[in-house]
């Protein structure tokens, strides 16, 4: 018997349930403090009676952690955590779906050292476990996964091998341990616009990863972001605002500047916006101030938003071809993961802004495709610091962490150091995990709560031993949980090393061959040699927004021919035609 | 840095019966003259480079009043401006149908222009740091177009093409030449330029920021009115050739002063009009025109004209106006007929030579035919004939 095992104490008429919370030994004796977990009857509520104190069996486990309340029966919500173990027990431990994904509660949040905690591996299972068990009635779900580490989430659907006792863990747990059979990829590029900035470039991993770019519009709607960043002033977010409202995507009258309507569809539109602008504020006499607007303002915008394409190169392009996530068509079971590993922070708070942003709006629409969406956030004290600017990725996430339940948008995630986040972020999430921990990090304000015995156990946790807080489970419950049954980044990356980074035209090639496999690199090779990087990816860009029956053909004709520049050396004429008079004088 | 942009000169046209002392078409040298002054005006404003683009001559095979011409004002430029560029692209009217045939512009090569008949060639000139990229309407009409963006080689660049920029033309079409190829605004991105020249359109418009159809010099199409009634709808006084400011983006107009007017008087309601009555009316019509109507090219439309009171009219008086005027149509249009309520679209009724344009650009054509070329004959032939029985 230790700290964390479940005991039973049995009285006439009463039946108490309670978990060993320190312990301490003089001699021969050992003495156990233990917190009630349950007491049966619940009313009327009376001191502990004296008894004999037993081990838990598998019932008294489902018994004390009030699990009987929501599992069982063929509405029931439990969700497969882990198993409890003491005295060779290995009783099932249930989280409840209503209090996991909503709407009771909803939210999780896992805290724990680096390689030790096995924060990534336990939502990696419990995604697992949400995808085999999430009760029909309650509908259908999905995860959004924001890949922020190395290779950490790049094979969730290639298989690991598991252990005897792994499988034997699953098998009590009611579940299958195979990999996601449904998941799709999402990187941005390099700069270069045609390799992925991903690990995931193992040729075999092709078929289901695609790049994430943007064009003007999807960006622009998101500006605040980049602006957030930055310390722009209110009369730049209100020429933002006026760009984003009034400008871009619309038809925008602005005669001064140019007779027919402006379509600014493109970051090159937009330039060529401003430069008629500026042109027009040169040529006229209007002053520094156009449409109420001064110029250095107008300026500064402009600046800003170059900053985006030049730091977020490869995921935002110009050529309005944007690759999307397939909003509206989300996919019961599916796990779709975004790849922001090693893009530049700048553009990672633009992916982040906006996928969730989109989810929230298509939820509230209902019409993502699924009732229910995941998002799996790692590194939260980055995103949502407890110090530091309140950006509006952080605001998004607390937003998220306050109202998502209601919409069926829930947060999952992971950080080092809890106490490094943001208060009400963590403290939104219904269920709490605890892997093994940092002993300064425990001695920190926010666990005062727990015994000086449960924090030297959660010091010394062994990996794949975690401690879980659930609101149907009155103290915490220390379990276990298998290996995920997915590759982790580590034995990914050896097993599917990433492709090298393919020369452009190569690239170029791997990108026509995902919608034509018959098209031989050599061809486009001939094709792209020489060209303009921004003219190859243009072309390629429209070929993929069009999906053409003759892929080649169709990009080769969007490719269009070069025109090579030919030196022109000054030029005299020949003499004058003598003595022809102009044909046309009168 | 500046340069001049031109288009559309069409030398070589010929409207009308008139002719000149020397037995020329008088349109064909008024067409002349316009573009001597505009030579005029270039040789006097200096600018850096010369650009003309497309449809410098009426015809595949102009005359060779049209061609000494031509060679004599391009000489001009040449010998006045030694150290400026001078571009010149074939447009649709002086582009052969057959390869073979060879390019009249060709011609000019020797004079030091540099032309682009039928592949679309980007010159460089470094010592004026900018690029041209000529595009000739030959090189749009092909299935595997060239790149219409910049190179990003020179600090100046600029994109001389002669087509249809889609979208930019009324919605009602008569006006639009026939046979221009067709280019989205996208593929030639224009904002990446320092100026886009564009030909073809006779009215000047701006297509956007640096980028602008400079329009034509003198009214060279088969529907002079159309181009008049959009003229006043962009509220373009006349025609201009365009002197750009490549630093600033401005582009200057440098008005054409005409040989002679276009007027396309104030249309007439004949209805319930007795001949007398109406007669009176289209004198008062013709007595207002500042400076009268002697040697200028004259329409008014009467509507509601029934077709006894046309031909009471006196033709004597009308006969007498024709031979004033270097051109003067009375443009008679019969009563509308009652429309039965609910069938048929609402709306202007199309005019003959609109329905026939409409028709032959839908017809089936056998293989081979050029549409566009089908299509300008068709719609000329049909004006030609308008135009005979009006002066008669
Ligand atoms: N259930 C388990 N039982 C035993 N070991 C496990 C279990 N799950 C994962 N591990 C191992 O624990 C190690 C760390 O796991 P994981 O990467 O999930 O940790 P982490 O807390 O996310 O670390 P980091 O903070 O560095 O991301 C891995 O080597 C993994 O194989
Ligand atoms: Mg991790």
């Amino acid at each position: 018997m230790g700290v964390g095992a479940i005991v039973r104490v049995d009285a006439p008429g009463r039946v108490v349930f309670g978990v060993v919370m320190d312990a301490a030994a003089y001699d021969e004796t050992r003495l156990y403090t233990a917190a009630v977990l349950r007491q049966d009857p619940e009313e009327p509520l009376q001191p502990v009676p004296l008894g004999e104190v037993r081990m838990a069996t598998d019932d008294d486990v489902r018994m004390a952690l009030r699990m009987d309340g929501y599992t069982g029966g063929n509405r029931g919500t439990g969700i497969p955590v882990g198993t409890y173990g003491s005295a060779g027990l290995a009783a099932p431990v249930y989280l409840d779906a209503d209090f996991l994904l909503g709407p009771e509660a909803a939210h999780l949040n896992i805290t724990g050292v680096s390689g030790l905690a096995t924060k990534t591996s336990a939502v990696e299972f419990l995604l697992a476990s949400i995808f085999q068990t999430f009760p029909a009635h309650k509908g259908s779900v999905a995860a959004l996964c924001f890949n922020v580490k190395g290779p950490d989430l790049c094979f969730l659907d290639q298989p690991a091998e598991l252990s005897t006792e792994d499988l034997a863990s699953y098998a009590r747990l009611g579940l299958s341990p195979t990999p996601f059979d449904n998941v799709r990829y999402y990187a941005p590029c390099k700069p270069d616009g045609v390799n992925l900035n991903t690990l995931r470039t193992h040729p075999d991993l092709a078929a289901n990863t695609e790049p994430l770019t943007w064009g003007l519009r999807e960006v622009l709607e998101y500006a605040e972001v980049v602006l957030n960043r930055d310390d722009l002033d209110a009369k730049a977010d209100a020429f933002i605002d006026f760009l984003a409202d009034r400008v871009v995507g619309r038809d925008f009258q602005a005669p001064e500047l140019h007779p027919q309507e402006w379509r600014v569809l493109t970051f090159a539109d937009l330039e060529a916006f401003f430069r008629a602008i500026f042109d027009s504020l040169e040529n006229s006499n209007r002053g520094d101030i156009w449409r109420t607007h001064h110029i250095a303002t107008i300026r500064k915008v402009r600046n800003r938003l170059g900053n985006i394409t030049t730091r977020a190169k490869g995921l935002v392009t110009d050529d309005g071809a944007s690759n999307d996530l397939p909003w509206g068509a989300f996919a019961d079971r599916s796990v779709y993961v975004v790849d922001v590993a090693s893009v530049d922070p700048l553009a990672q708070d633009l992916v982040f802004a906006r996928v969730v942003s989109k989810l929230r709006e298509h939820l509230e629409r209902r019409d993502l495709g699924v009732d229910h969406v995941v998002v799996f956030v790692d590194e939260l004290n980055k995103y949502a610091p407890a110090d530091g600017p309140d950006t509006y990725v952080r605001k998004m996430l607390l937003d998220l962490s306050e109202r998502g339940r209601y919409l069926g948008l829930v947060l999952f995630s992971a950080q080092q150091f809890r106490s490094q986040v943001l208060r009400r972020v963590v403290g939104n999430a219904g269920t709490t995990i605890y892997g093994r921990m940092d002993p300064d990090e425990l001695a920190t304000a926010g666990y005062a709560t727990l015994s000086p015995a449960t924090k030297i156990k959660l010091a010394t946790l062994p990996k794949g031993e975690l401690m879980v807080r659930h609101p149907h489970f009155t103290q915490p419950v220390f379990l276990r949980f298998p290996r995920p049954c997915v590759l982790s980044g580590r034995e990914g990356v050896e097993r599917f090393p990433p492709a090298p980074d393919l020369p452009f035209d190569e690239a170029v090639a791997r990108q026509l061959r995902s919608m034509d496999p018959g098209i031989a690199t050599d061809r486009v090779r001939a094709i792209v040699d020489g060209r303009r990087e921004d003219d190859v990816r243009r072309a390629l860009a429209r070929t993929r927004q069009l999906r053409p029956d003759d892929v080649l053909a169709y990009f080769t004709a969007a490719l269009g021919r070069r025109v090579e520049p030919e030196l022109v050396t000054r030029r005299t004429g020949v003499i004058p035609l003598r003595g022809t008079a102009d044909p046309y004088s009168s | 840095m500046k340069i001049a942009h031109l288009a559309d000169l069409h030398l070589g046209f010929r409207q009308y019966h008139r002719q000149t002392p020397a037995g020329i078409n008088q349109r064909e040298a008024d067409t002349a003259l316009a573009f001597r002054q505009a030579v005029d005006g270039v040789l006097a404003a200096r600018p850096d480079a010369v650009i003309v683009a497309g449809d410098l001559f009426h015809s595949v095979r102009p005359t060779n009043a049209a061609i000494v011409f031509a060679f004599q004002q391009f000489q001009r430029i040449r010998a006045d401006l030694p150290d400026a560029p001078i571009v010149l692209i074939a447009g649709n009217h002086d582009t052969p149908r057959s390869t073979e045939t060879g390019s009249i512009l060709r011609l000019f090569d020797e004079l030091g222009v540099d032309v682009a008949t039928h592949e679309a060639r980007r010159f460089s000139y470094p010592q004026l740091e900018l690029s041209v990229l000529a595009v000739p309407h030959e090189a749009l009409a092909q299935a595997e177009r060239p790149v219409l963006r910049p190179d990003g080689s020179a600090r100046y660049e600029v994109l001389v093409a002669h087509g249809e920029v889609d979208g930019v033309f009324p919605s009602d079409r008569s006006t639009v030449e026939y046979g221009g190829a067709l280019v989205r605004a996208d593929e030639f991105g224009p904002g990446e330029w320092s100026y886009v020249a564009f030909g073809h359109y006779h009215v000047q418009t701006e297509l956007g920021p640096r980028a602008w159809y400079c329009g034509s010099l003198e009214y060279v199409s088969t529907n002079p009115w159309g181009e008049l009634r959009d003229e006043a709808e962009k509220g373009v006084a006349g025609k201009s050739w365009l002197l750009v400011n490549l630093d600033t983006g401005i582009a200057e107009p440098r008005p054409i002063i005409p040989a002679r007017r276009v007027l396309d008087l104030p249309r007439l309601d004949g209805s319930d009009m007795s001949a007398e009555e109406l007669q009176a009316a289209i004198s008062d019509r013709v007595a207002a025109v500042p400076g009268g109507i002697a040697d200028q090219v004259v329409r008014l439309v009467v509507t509601g004209v029934p077709r006894h009171v046309g031909r009471q009219l006196d033709h004597a008086v009308l006969r007498g106006w024709k031979a004033e005027a270097l051109h003067f149509q009375l443009d008679l249009r019969r009563p509308e007929p009652t429309r039965i309520t609910g069938v048929g679209a609402p709306g202007r009724r199309q005019t003959l030579p609109d329905i026939v344009q409409d028709y032959l650009s839908r017809r089936q054509l056998p293989a081979g035919i050029d549409r566009a070329a089908f299509v300008n004959e068709g719609v000329e032939l049909v004006a030609s004939a308008e135009r005979e029985l009006a002066e008669d």
